[in-house]
């Protein structure tokens, strides 16, 4: 069975009396251990599917199971939870509580989880270290470079030990090389088969193409390629 | 170093480290967190002084009309009460039984009527009222409120109103010629020497008063057989409801004993705030003023608290979409922000009580000074106030009005932190 699988999804906007169509009739399955892009133009749809597969966002129509379930039938407090054990969330940028140390934010979302103080520490330590941030633990945001900021944030969402990640532009605000650094993390931890885990992120940066293991093309809310 | 939260306990996981994020949100925009506080310990410090004020002026009011004139507890004879009948009085001995059964309580009888006053310029219509000065000083401190000369009340000498001296032109050592109808019919005259000239005590009695010896007065009055008023004072003020019933019933066996006349009616039992209702009314307004008074200050000064925050969840949108799409529950967010309007609310409260406390106790010990102004003081009630404003600071009352404040700024964090329940990441984040 298939990790993701969308029916049909279509998503459309009312700006007052205009009907603007996000998404028109998608259909993807995602199986489990893939690194694959979602690419296009802006305003393709991209981060609407992201947020729709997210349960961020409903559709106007459609089914999407992530897992064996309907996120569409899921409640906001049954979401938030689905949210908070079964996926992993990477945005383009602002993506960690500037209050908190790396430490602490990666260890933040594994309290909602209420894994206990001891195994949450070691995971926090262990993933920080995995994505070379063992020395800038106990540094805030503000310490930390945009690179770094994204390094955390990964580590952030694969600590939670979600089947899914999703990854919003990651890259965006990136320069050159720390995106080339972040990619062959995400791409390193997608290999690890202890770890499982999936990564689906929308992209424009052909940087981050070239790495993708399957690239899925939108165009005005619809696939229109999908390439491995 | 290990985070804080994670040194707590697993059940208290959750809200400590919302406790623990929230601390470190207040300090994010130091200035305006401090802005914020400042308002809202500013409206505390007002709300603490008012009440300070207001309770200073209470404690005044009980103790103007307590240890001025009246002692804490009155009794008369019905008819007195009714006419002032020259006639009904209680008898000597109803005083020596109360003393007997009493130890504990202090009386001092007085004796009161109208006459007719001259000086060497002008005559006019006088109160005359008679005391004895060695019960009278135990009870009451009318006798020590001297403006001029000196208190004297043996042999023929006599303490005037203040506005009464200056009608009659009367200074100390001036003699002062009293006519009356004795209680026997006859016209009762005789010259007195004034001793002291009394300050304001109360408007009736600044404007026609005099006092003098029981002796005297039952000279000049033909008037032996008993007294008009019986006022009692009472070491533990807050036992006056039941010493006003052990009072009564004393009363009653007493008049079993040693019945009364009938005209002169039965013997009445009152206490001070039934003899001034208008300052018993008023101390209990003041509460009420104060819980509104303090509701309305604190209220405002929330204001500045709901504008912080909405600034902050303005500022913060972003992030607290993040914070809902990583698996946070609005009710988390929702509980974030009022652990932050609590903290900014605790060390407004803090501040606020400190620096309240700090000027009430000046208040209390410096007063507030009308007597440029004002310098026989004012009238209000039937008594009449000294120039000096003093604060009585409570502090329970501190503790209550830092807890009042710090609900209704919780109160009012409710309205920006209820937006966070509804809070759709998609549209943040977007």
């Amino acid at each position: 069975m298939a990790l993701l699988s969308l029916s049909n999804i279509s998503k459309i906007y009312q700006q007052g009396e205009l009907t603007v169509p996000a998404l028109q009739e998608v259909n993807l399955t995602v199986e489990q251990g893939e690194f694959a892009a979602l690419v296009g133009p802006s305003g393709s749809g991209k981060t609407t599917l992201l947020n729709i597969i997210g349960g961020l966002d409903t559709p106007s129509e459609g089914e999407v199971m992530l897992n064996g379930r309907d996120m569409t039938r899921l409640s906001e407090s049954e979401l938030s939870d689905f949210r908070l054990f079964e996926l992993g969330f990477i945005f383009q940028a602002y993506n960690l509580v500037p209050v908190l140390s790396a430490l602490e934010n990666v260890e933040l979302i594994m309290v909602l989880q209420g894994r206990p103080e001891k195994e949450r520490r070691e995971r926090a330590e262990h993933f920080l270290t995995l994505v070379g941030l063992a020395d800038q633990m106990d540094r805030r945001p503000s310490g930390l470079s945009g690179g770094q900021q994204q390094r955390v944030a990964v580590a952030r969402a694969l600590a939670a030990g979600p089947r899914l990640v999703l990854a919003d532009e990651p890259t965006a605000n990136l320069d050159s090389e720390n995106a080339t650094a972040l990619l062959d993390i995400m791409y390193t931890l997608s290999q690890d088969k202890e770890l499982q885990t999936t990564f689906l992120f929308s992209t424009h940066d052909p940087r981050v193409m070239e790495r993708a293991r399957r690239i899925i093309t939108l165009r005005d809310g619809r696939i229109v390629a999908d390439e491995c | 170093m290990k985070p804080l939260f994670t040194t707590l306990s697993p059940a208290l996981t959750h809200p400590a480290m919302l406790v623990f994020m929230g601390w470190r949100n207040i300090w994010r925009n130091p200035v305006r967190s401090l802005l914020t506080v400042s308002a809202l310990a500013g409206g505390l410090i007002i709300v603490i002084l008012f009440s300070a004020l207001l309770e200073g002026m209470s404690r005044q009011m009980v103790h103007y009309a307590t240890n001025l004139t009246s002692g804490h507890i009155q009794l008369h004879r019905q008819a007195y009460i009714d006419d002032q009948d020259l006639y009904a009085t209680l008898p000597w001995d109803y005083l020596t039984a109360l003393e007997q059964r009493f130890p504990h309580l202090t009386f001092a009888p007085r004796l009161q009527a109208a006459g007719l006053a001259s000086s060497k310029d002008s005559s006019t219509g006088v109160m005359l009222r008679a005391v004895d000065p060695k019960r009278e000083g135990k009870v009451t401190v009318q006798l020590d409120k001297v403006a001029k000369g000196r208190s004297d009340l043996s042999d023929n000498r006599v303490l005037v109103g203040k506005s009464l001296a200056k009608k009659l032109a009367l200074k100390p050592g001036s003699e002062l010629i009293l006519v009356t109808q004795a209680a026997d019919g006859s016209i009762g005259n005789a010259i007195f020497i004034v001793s002291g000239i009394l300050k304001p005590l109360e408007p009736g009695f600044d404007r026609a008063g005099i006092l003098m010896s029981i002796d005297n007065f039952q000279q000049l009055m033909v008037l032996s057989e008993g007294f008009h008023e019986l006022a009692v004072h009472l070491t533990q003020p807050e036992q006056l409801p039941q010493i006003q019933q052990q009072l009564i019933q004393a009363i009653t066996d007493l008049q079993q004993q040693k019945p009364l006349d009938e005209w002169g009616g039965a013997a009445v039992v009152r206490s001070w705030q039934q003899l001034t209702p208008m300052v018993a009314n008023m101390m209990q307004m003041s509460q009420s003023m104060l819980t509104v008074i303090g509701f309305i200050v604190v209220g405002l000064a929330s204001m500045g608290l709901v504008n912080t925050l909405l600034m902050a969840l303005h500022e913060r949108r972003h992030e607290l979409g993040i914070l809902r799409a990583i698996g946070m529950k609005g009710r988390h967010l929702m509980l974030l922000m009022l652990i932050e309007s609590f903290f900014l609310a605790l060390l407004a409260a803090l501040l606020g009580a400190g620096l309240g406390s700090l000027a009430g106790l000046w208040l209390e010990s410096h007063g507030i000074d009308f007597s440029s102004r004002m310098p026989d003081g004012y009238d209000w009630g039937g008594l009449v106030f000294e120039p000096v404003m003093t604060a009585y600071l409570n502090l329970t009352q501190v503790a209550g009005l830092s807890l009042l404040m710090v609900t209704v700024a919780l109160l009012s964090a409710l309205i920006p932190s209820w937006q966070l329940i509804k809070l759709k990441p998609a549209e943040v984040l977007r």
